[in-house]
C-alpha cells in the first residue's frame, strides 16, 4: 500500500520569517538568467513621466517588454539609459537621480526598441531635509531593526526598544532622541553614533552586521542625525497611498524570472517620491520567490507569490506567477464536472501540473462518508455501492449522505470547534442546549448569513435562546473582536490590540474601531443555574489606549460608522457583515468548507486571510463565494458542488506531472482522520461501540457536544481540541509518538480485539469461513475486498499459527519444568536439614554405620547394614509433610509464588483450536494499522 | 601631536590614540608594545566579532590571554617568531578576500600589520601587568581630540557644577568641559582632553580636584581628575568598555566612587587613584551614587531598576530596594542617615528606610527624574518634566519648581554660598536660577560659538 504518509499536515500558527543575518538579501545572492530580449514588439517605460522636486528624491524606473504572442517580460536589467542632459539629471543603473533645476529626456533602447520620457528635476537649490518618519523611521524599519525578535520586542533589546516595525513614532523619538542622555545619535560627528556604529558592528552588537556604509538606510539615519535629529513639522505632508509597480497579475515565463518593482510614495499634497530603497519586501513563498532589498523579485521556482510590500504603516502586495516549460508535459483536457473544475484546471495549466485520475468507487464512498457524515460506511453500504450500476451513482450517494442525520451531527462538531463549545465556558445544560441549536441550524440548512446574525445579535437567556451564548464564550469586547474577526473575517486580529499589526494592514485603531461595535454588550448571571442574561447597554464608548482617543465604530473597508446612535449596533454590524458584497463573509466561510473537504483550504490556514498568505488559486475562490453568495448562502449547495467536482474526486496517486503540487489540487492530499473520526471508525471496524459518560451508547466520537463533558484519553492523544480559542490550529494535526503507542498496543484498541463480542467472534460464532471472515474486515476498516495477494498472506498466517502454538506451548512447558526444580532443590535442602537432627539422636557409635547403611541401595546393603535399616530407618525417615512444615517464611512464599506462576503458564498453554481466534485478532491489528485505514484518502 | 589630532579628528578616538602611539615608536624603533600598540588596534577592528557578545571562529581579542590562545582553527592568534602559526597575524595578511580579516571590511593598513609582524618576530611579548585584563583597561589612557571650535549643535547638558567660590558653572560639553559666568554666562575658559561626553562631574570637598565621569557611548568609559588650578588631568581611573555615568567624592574627600555602564561601581583612594573595591552587584548600568554624610555607606542606583545600599568599607550589599520597578536614576541619602531618596523613570522620588527597604513617602513628577543632589538640608531634582525642583530634604517638602527649560532638565547643582541653582538642559541650555526667590538669573547654551552658528 503506496500511502503518501508525508500528507500529515501540520497546522500551527504561521510564522511569517522576515529575512534573518544581515537580513537582506541582494541580487548578488542569486543566479539570475541572462534576459533572452528576443524581439518585443514595444516597450514601456514606467512611470511614463519623471519629476524629481528634492536633493533628496531619485526614481526606480521599470522597463517591460511586450511580445507578438501575447507575452511580457521584465527588461529593466537589459534596458540602456540615456540622459539628454547630464547636467539636469545623472542615471545610476536604472535609476534618475536629479542634479540641477531643469527638463530633460530620458531614452530607454533595449531589443531594437527604443523609449522617451520626460524628466523634470526642481528644487536643487534648497537643502532638504530628512523626514523622521519618513525616513529615519523608515530605514529603521528597512534593516530590520524594530523587528519582534530584535529592538522592537516589547522589553527591546540590550536595553535599546523600538517600536514594533515604527508603529508609534512618538515612542521611538523618545528612544532615539532622548533617552539616557541622547547617547544613541552625534550631530556633531554623525558617523560616531552609537545607531550606526552598532549596526556596521563596529562597536559589538549583539545583532551582529546589519547595515553596511554602502546602504540607502544608512546614508538616511546619518543625514538625518547630521542635520540634528529634527522631528517632522506638523504641516508636513502626509503619505496617503503606497503604489506598487507592476500591480498584481505580472506572469513570467523562464528564462524570464525577474521583476523589477518601483514603489511610489502618493502624499497629501499630492506629490510622489520613490521609495524603492526604503520599502521592506517579503515574499509569501520564498520556495516560489524572493525579493532583494532593492525591489528585485526572482523566481525560484514555478508557481505564485504574493511579493508583500511595505512601507511605514502602508502594505501592498502584487502577485506573480512563474511558470516553466516542463519536458514532456502535455495538457489532456481532462474531463470537468462544473464550474470549480474550471477553475482548477486554468491554474494546473497554466503552471503545468497534470491532475490525476478519478479515484476509485472504493475510494470515493470512504472519502464521501467521511468526510460528509464522519463515519466509515456499513459492509452492506459498500456492497450495495460497488454493484449499482447507476452512472450517476456518486452523485445520489452524495445526495443521500447531505440528508442523514448524521450530517448535521458531524458538521455541529467543526462548528463547536470555532464557537467554543465546552461545559466550562456554557455550563452542563448551556452545552447541551448551544449543540442542538448548532444541530438544528445545520440540519435545517439554516442559510449561513441568518445563522451567523443570531449568533452576532444574540440577546436574552441562554437557556431560552442559545445562540446567546456566543457572549458567553467571547466573555468581553476583546474577545468579541478576535473571536468575530477570526471566524466571521478570516483575521487574526490579536496583534493589533496593542500595536499595529506588523505584517498586515490592519491598526490599532481598526481593533479599538471594531470594539466599538460590541462593548456594550452586558453579561449577567441569573439565579438559575448556568443561565446568563445578555443584553445591550445604551451606553459606553471605546477608547483607543495608545492614543486615548474615543472611537467611533469601524468597518474594514467602510470605514468609520458616523450613524451609530442605534438601540444596538451590533446590527449595523451584522447587516455590514452579511451583506452580499462582503469582502470577508462568504469567502472565508466557502474556504473553511473547501478546507474540511479537501485537507486544505484555497487560503490555508482557512482563517488567516492576509495579503501576506494569498489563496493558492483566486479565481476557484472567487467563484465559489460569488456561487455560494448567489445560492443564498446555501452551506450545503457549496458541500454537494465541491462533492460533485472531478477535483474533489481525484485519486490521492501522483502522477509524474504533479507529484510535486501540494497546494493546486491537482491530487487528493492525504490525511490523518480526525481525533472522532478515527475512534468511531475503530469502534465501526470491531463493531464495539464506546460509551460516552452517561451518554446513550449510541452517541459516536463524532457526535460528542464537547471535549470536557467526557475526557477520553485516546481522541485527546489524536489531537481533540479543548475548544480554548476560536483558532482551527487549536485541532492538531501533527503525529506523534503517542498515537503510535496507542495502534501499536494501546489499552483502547487491545480491549477492542479481546471483546468477546466483536466483529470477528460474532462472525466465527455464525460458523463463518475464514475468507469470508477476512474480506468482511476489509471492507469494514478499508471499504474494498482484499486482494488476491492479501487473502493469501492472512490465510497464510491463520495457518502458521498451529506452528507457533506448538513451538510456544514446548517453551511454556520448559519453563513449569524450571520453576518445579527449583522447588524441589530448595525443599532438599530443608530436608537434608531434618535428617540432620534426626540422626543426631542415635548413638555416636552407630551415627556413620547408619548413615551409611540408609545411602546403600537396598540391594547392594549387607546384613548389619539390612539390621540397621530395619532397626533406625522408620526413625530417620523424613517425611514431606515434616519438610513442608520445616519451611521459613521466604521458602513458603517461593513455594506459593511459583504455584501461581506455574499455573498461569498452564493457563497459557493453547489448545490447537484457539488459533483462528487469536489470527484473526491480528489480522484486524494489521488492518487497523494500515495507512489505508488510518488516512483520509 | 596636536596637528595630528586636528587633522583626524573625525576618526575615532581608539584609531587617533592609536596613530599618536605609532608616530612615536616609529620614530624611535622602540620594541613594539602590545599595550600601546597593538592592543588598540584590535580592540578598533577586531572586538565587534571577537568579543563577549560574538566570538566568531571561536576566537576572542578582549585580553591578551585571550588573543594568544587557540581559536576553532586549532592555531593560537598570535604566537612568538612564529608568522605562519600565527593565525590571527596570517588572516590579517591574507591576500585571498574570502579568507581575510577583518571580513567584509578593509583591510588593515600596512603600518599596523608590519607592528604586527615586527611585534611576532620580537617574540610577541606582553608588556602589561595582568594577561587576563581587560584590553580596554590596560591600552594607555588616550588624549582625546580638540572640542569644535564653533558647535553646529548644542549638546545635552547632562552634567553641571560649581566652582568652590560659586563664581563659575562647568558642564559637560563635546571633548571638553566648558566654564561660564553664572552671572552674565560669558565663557570663561575651555577644559580640554575630556572623553567625547561627559555624564558626571564631581568636585572634591577641598575644591582642589574635579572628577569628571566620560566616556564614548559604547566604547569608552573613564573618570578624569582634573585639578582644578590649571585644568590639566591629574588622573585617569577605571577605565571601561561603555560610558561612566556617576562620580561621587565622599564628604571625607578620601575616596571617590565611579558607576559605569558595565554594571560596576568602582572605589577609589583619592588623591592616590588606588582601586579600592570593585562592586558587582548590579546586573545593568550604575547610573547613580551618593555617600552618607559619614562616608561608611554608598548608595547606588541602576538601570536594572534597583536601588541599592552598600557597605562603604567592605562592599557588602546591606540592602535592596526595588519599589521603582524601573530604572534609577539618582540616589541620596537623607540628612539623618536612615532613610534614603531615590527617583528615576517612574517618574517619582521615592523616601525608603535602610533598615528595611520599605518606602515611607513619594513624590511625584510629569515626566522621569535625572540627578538628585543633596546639598545641606535641600534636595534638589531635574526632571524630564522640564523642571528642576528643590525640596526641604528632611520633609521632602517642595519649597520651590524652577520652570523655564524648554526641553528636559537634565542636570542640577546649587551653591550654597551664592544660593543659586544651575540646570542643564537636553536642548544643551543651562539655566541659573536664584533659590531665594526662584527667579531666573541667567540662561544660555552651554556650547561655544554655536548660537553664532545657530544664526
Amino acid at each position: 500500500m503506496k500511502m503518501a504518509v508525508q500528507g500529515i499536515r501540520t497546522g500551527a500558527f504561521v510564522v511569517v520569517a522576515f529575512a534573518a543575518a544581515i537580513g537582506l538579501t541582494r541580487a548578488d545572492d542569486f543566479k539570475l538568467e541572462a534576459i533572452r530580449v528576443g524581439e518585443p514588439q514595444r516597450i514601456e517605460v514606467f512611470p511614463p513621466a519623471v519629476k524629481l522636486a528634492g536633493v533628496r528624491e531619485q526614481m526606480q524606473l521599470v522597463v517591460t517588454g511586450y511580445y507578438a504572442d501575447g507575452s511580457l517580460q521584465d527588461l529593466t536589467r537589459a534596458a540602456e539609459f540615456a540622459s539628454s542632459n547630464a547636467e539636469i539629471f545623472t542615471l545610476a543603473g536604472s535609476v534618475v537621480r536629479p542634479k540641477a533645476d531643469g527638463s530633460a529626456d530620458l531614452k530607454v533602447s533595449v531589443g531594437g526598441k527604443e523609449a522617451s520620457i520626460a524628466v523634470q528635476v526642481a528644487n536643487q537649490g534648497t537643502p532638504q531635509t530628512v523626514s523622521f518618519e519618513y525616513g529615519t523611521l523608515a530605514a529603521l524599519s528597512k534593516q530590520g531593526c524594530n523587528a519582534g525578535a530584535c529592538h522592537g520586542s516589547p522589553s527591546g533589546k540590550g536595553g535599546f526598544r523600538l517600536s514594533l516595525r515604527a508603529f508609534d513614532p512618538e515612542l521611538d523619538k523618545l528612544t532615539l532622541i532622548h533617552e539616557d542622555f541622547g547617547r544613541r545619535t552625534n550631530a556633531l560627528d554623525p558617523a560616531e553614533s552609537l545607531l550606526l556604529l552598532k549596526p556596521l558592528m563596529k562597536v559589538p552588537h549583539g545583532g551582529g552586521l546589519k547595515v553596511r556604509a554602502s546602504d540607502p538606510a544608512y546614508k538616511v539615519i546619518h543625514d538625518w542625525i547630521a542635520e540634528g535629529c529634527k522631528l517632522d513639522p506638523p504641516e508636513q505632508a502626509r503619505v496617503v497611498k503606497l503604489e506598487v509597480y507592476p500591480p498584481s497579475g505580472r506572469l513570467l515565463k523562464r528564462p524570464a524570472h525577474t521583476q523589477q518593482l518601483s514603489i511610489l510614495a502618493h502624499y497629501t499634497d499630492g506629490s510622489v517620491r520613490d521609495v524603492t530603497e526604503l520599502a521592506v519586501y517579503t515574499s509569501s513563498d520564498e520556495a516560489v520567490a524572493s525579493v532583494t532589498e532593492a525591489g528585485l523579485v526572482v523566481g525560484k521556482d514555478r508557481g505564485e507569490a504574493a511579493i508583500i510590500v511595505r512601507y511605514k504603516e502602508f502594505i501592498e502586495s502584487s502577485f506573480v506567477t512563474f511558470v516553466r516549460d516542463i519536458e514532456g508535459f502535455a495538457w489532456t483536457n481532462p474531463p470537468t464536472n462544473n464550474y470549480i473544475d474550471e477553475a482548477v484546471d486554468a491554474k494546473l495549466q497554466q503552471l503545468k501540473f497534470l491532475p490525476s485520475n478519478v479515484c476509485t468507487d472504493d475510494e470515493f464512498i470512504r472519502r464521501v462518508y467521511l468526510d460528509v457524515i464522519g463515519i466509515l460506511p456499513t459492509v452492506d453500504e459498500v456492497q450495495k455501492f460497488s454493484t449499482d450500476a447507476a452512472s450517476d451513482k456518486r452523485s445520489q450517494l452524495i445526495n443521500q449522505l447531505l440528508e442523514r442525520p448524521e450530517f448535521a451531527k458531524f458538521w455541529t462538531l467543526k462548528w463547536g470547534d470555532l464557537l467554543r463549545l465546552t461545559s466550562k465556558q456554557v455550563g452542563g445544560d448551556g452545552v447541551y442546549k448551544y449543540h442542538r441549536w448548532v444541530e438544528r441550524a445545520i440540519a435545517a440548512n439554516l442559510p449561513y448569513d441568518k445563522f451567523a446574525r443570531e449568533l452576532l445579535t444574540a440577546r436574552g437567556s441562554s437557556h431560552l435562546n442559545p445562540p446567546a451564548n456566543f457572549y458567553r464564550t467571547a466573555a468581553d469586547t476583546n474577545d468579541c473582536v478576535e473571536t468575530i474577526s477570526q471566524v466571521f473575517l478570516g483575521a487574526r486580529l490579536q496583534c493589533a490590540k496593542c500595536h499595529n499589526h506588523p505584517f498586515e494592514r490592519w491598526t490599532q485603531d481598526n481593533y479599538y474601531g471594531m470594539a466599538a461595535f460590541f462593548n456594550r454588550v452586558q453579561r449577567k448571571k441569573t439565579p438559575k443555574p448556568d443561565e446568563t442574561f445578555i443584553w445591550v447597554s445604551s451606553k459606553g464608548e471605546v477608547t483607543q489606549p495608545r492614543t486615548g482617543k474615543q472611537m467611533k465604530p469601524w468597518l474594514p473597508g467602510d470605514g468609520d460608522v458616523e450613524q451609530a446612535e442605534v438601540d444596538d449596533r451590533r446590527e449595523i454590524f451584522a447587516d455590514w457583515l452579511t451583506r452580499p458584497d462582503n469582502p470577508f463573509f462568504a469567502k472565508i466561510e466557502a474556504n473553511r468548507i473547501w478546507s474540511h473537504l479537501l485537507g486544505r483550504g484555497i487560503v490555508d490556514p482557512p482563517d488567516d486571510f492576509r495579503d501576506s498568505n494569498p489563496p493558492s488559486n483566486a479565481a476557484l475562490l472567487e467563484s465559489l463565494s460569488a456561487d455560494f453568495v448567489k445560492s443564498g448562502f446555501d452551506r450545503k449547495h457549496v458541500i454537494r458542488t465541491i462533492l460533485n467536482s472531478r477535483t474533489y474526486q481525484s485519486s490521492f496517486e501522483p502522477n509524474d506531472f504533479n507529484k510535486d503540487d501540494t497546494k493546486y489540487f491537482s491530487h487528493y492530499q492525504p490525511r490523518l482522520l480526525s481525533a472522532e473520526q478515527l475512534l468511531d471508525a475503530i469502534c465501526h471496524v470491531t463493531s464495539v461501540p464506546e460509551k460516552f459518560g452517561s451518554l446513550p451508547l449510541t452517541t459516536k466520537a463524532t457526535q460528542l457536544p464537547a471535549p470536557d463533558l467526557v475526557k477520553h484519553e485516546f481522541l485527546k492523544i489524536f489531537g481533540q481540541p479543548e475548544r480554548q480559542t476560536v483558532c482551527q490550529c487549536e485541532r492538531s494535526s501533527e503525529s506523534n509518538l503517542g498515537m503510535a503507542i496507542q495502534f501499536f498496543n494501546g489499552p483502547l484498541i487491545y480491549n477492542k480485539l479481546r471483546d468477546g463480542n466483536n466483529r470477528f467472534r460474532q462472525l466465527l460464532n455464525q460458523k463463518k469461513a475464514d475468507q469470508e471472515i477476512i474480506s468482511e474486515l476489509h471492507l469494514a476498516a478499508v471499504n474494498r475486498p482484499p486482494t488476491e495477494k492479501e487473502l493469501a498472506a492472512t490465510m497464510k498466517h491463520i495457518s502458521s499459527k498451529d506452528v507457533q502454538i506448538a513451538a510456544h506451548n514446548t517453551e511454556t512447558d520448559v519453563k513449569i519444568a524450571a520453576m518445579n526444580k527449583a522447588v524441589a532443590d530448595m525443599r532438599k535442602t530443608f530436608e537434608v536439614k531434618l535428617f540432620d537432627a534426626k540422626l543426631q539422636t542415635i548413638p555416636d557409635a552407630i551415627r556413620v554405620d547408619a548413615k551409611a547403611a540408609l545411602a546403600t541401595e537396598a540391594g547392594k546393603r549387607n546384613e548389619v547394614q539390612k539390621y540397621l535399616v530395619a532397626k533406625l530407618g522408620p526413625s530417620l525417615t523424613v517425611t514431606v509433610e515434616e519438610v513442608t512444615n520445616a519451611l521459613d517464611e521466604a521458602a513458603k512464599k517461593m513455594v506459593a509464588d511459583s504455584t501461581t506462576q506455574i499455573a498461569e503458564l498452564q493457563k497459557l498453554k493453547q489448545a490447537p483450536g484457539s488459533r483462528r481466534i487469536e489470527a484473526l485478532e491480528d489480522v484486524c491489528w494489521a488492518l487497523l494499522n494500515t495507512n489505508e485505514f488510518l488516512f483520509q484518502h | 601631536m596636536n596637528v595630528r589630532f586636528i587633522m583626524h579628528r573625525t576618526t575615532s578616538l581608539l584609531s587617533l590614540a592609536l596613530a599618536f602611539s605609532f608616530a612615536l615608536t616609529s620614530l624611535a624603533e622602540e620594541p613594539v608594545s602590545f599595550r600601546k600598540d597593538l592592543a588598540p588596534i584590535l580592540l578598533d577592528q577586531c572586538l565587534a566579532c571577537h568579543g563577549p557578545k560574538k566570538a566568531e571562529g571561536g576566537l576572542r581579542v578582549d585580553s591578551f590571554e585571550r588573543v594568544t590562545k587557540e581559536g576553532d582553527s586549532g592555531s593560537p592568534g598570535f604566537v612568538g617568531n612564529d608568522l605562519d602559526l600565527s593565525e590571527a597575524f596570517r588572516r590579517m595578511a591574507s591576500d585571498d578576500a574570502d579568507e581575510r580579516m577583518p571580513a567584509e571590511a578593509d583591510a588593515i593598513p600596512a603600518e599596523q600589520l608590519a607592528l604586527f609582524k615586527r611585534w611576532i618576530e620580537e617574540g610577541a611579548k606582553f608588556d602589561g601587568e595582568d594577561p587576563t585584563a581587560d584590553l580596554i583597561t590596560i591600552v594607555p589612557a588616550p588624549t582625546h581630540p580638540e572640542p569644535p571650535a564653533a558647535y553646529r549643535y548644542a549638546m545635552p547638558v547632562a552634567a553641571v557644577t560649581f566652582s568652590p567660590d560659586g563664581n563659575e558653572v562647568i558642564a559637560g560639553g563635546y571633548h571638553e568641559l566648558t566654564v561660564w559666568n553664572p552671572v552674565d554666562g560669558k565663557l570663561i575658559r575651555r577644559i580640554k582632553n575630556v572623553g567625547q561626553r561627559t555624564r558626571a562631574l564631581s568636585l572634591s570637598p577641598d575644591g582642589k580636584l574635579l572628577a569628571v565621569g566620560c566616556g564614548a557611548p559604547g566604547r569608552l568609559g573613564e573618570t578624569r581628575v582634573f585639578d582644578m588650578a590649571n585644568g590639566e588631568v591629574v588622573n585617569v581611573l577605571g577605565t571601561t568598555s561603555d560610558e561612566v555615568l556617576d562620580v561621587a567624592f565622599s564628604l571625607q574627600g578620601d575616596r571617590l566612587a565611579v558607576g559605569a555602564a558595565d554594571g560596576t561601581i568602582r572605589v577609589f583612594e583619592m588623591p592616590s587613584g588606588k582601586e579600592q573595591l570593585s562592586i558587582t552587584s548590579h546586573s545593568d548600568w550604575v547610573m547613580a551614587l551618593a555617600w552618607n554624610a559619614d562616608g561608611t555607606k554608598l548608595a547606588s542606583g541602576s538601570r536594572d531598576k534597583t536601588a541599592k545600599i552598600f557597605d562603604a568599607k567592605t562592599g557588602e550589599l546591606l540592602v535592596t530596594y526595588s519599589g521603582h520597578g524601573n530604572a534609577v536614576k539618582g540616589v541620596a541619602f537623607h540628612p539623618e542617615n536612615k532613610d534614603v531618596f531615590s527617583a528615576g523613570t517612574d517618574n517619582k522620588i521615592h523616601r525608603w528606610q535602610i533598615a528595611d527597604a520599605k518606602k515611607t513617602a513619594d513624590v511625584g513628577f510629569g515626566g522621569e527624574v535625572f540627578k538628585l543632589p543633596l546639598s545641606g538640608e535641600f534636595l534638589f531634582a531635574s526632571s524630564a518634566d522640564k523642571t528642576v525642583r528643590q525640596f526641604e530634604a528632611k520633609t521632602q517638602k517642595q519649597l520651590r519648581a524652577f520652570a523655564g527649560h524648554q526641553d528636559w532638565a537634565l542636570s542640577v547643582a546649587y551653591h550654597a554660598g551664592t544660593k543659586r541653582v544651575a540646570s542643564g538642559g537636553f536642548d544643551g541650555s543651562i539655566h541659573i536660577w536664584n533659590a531665594e526667590d526662584g527667579k531666573e538669573v541667567a540662561s544660555f547654551f552651554a556650547a561655544p560659538g554655536y548660537e553664532t552658528v545657530a544664526k
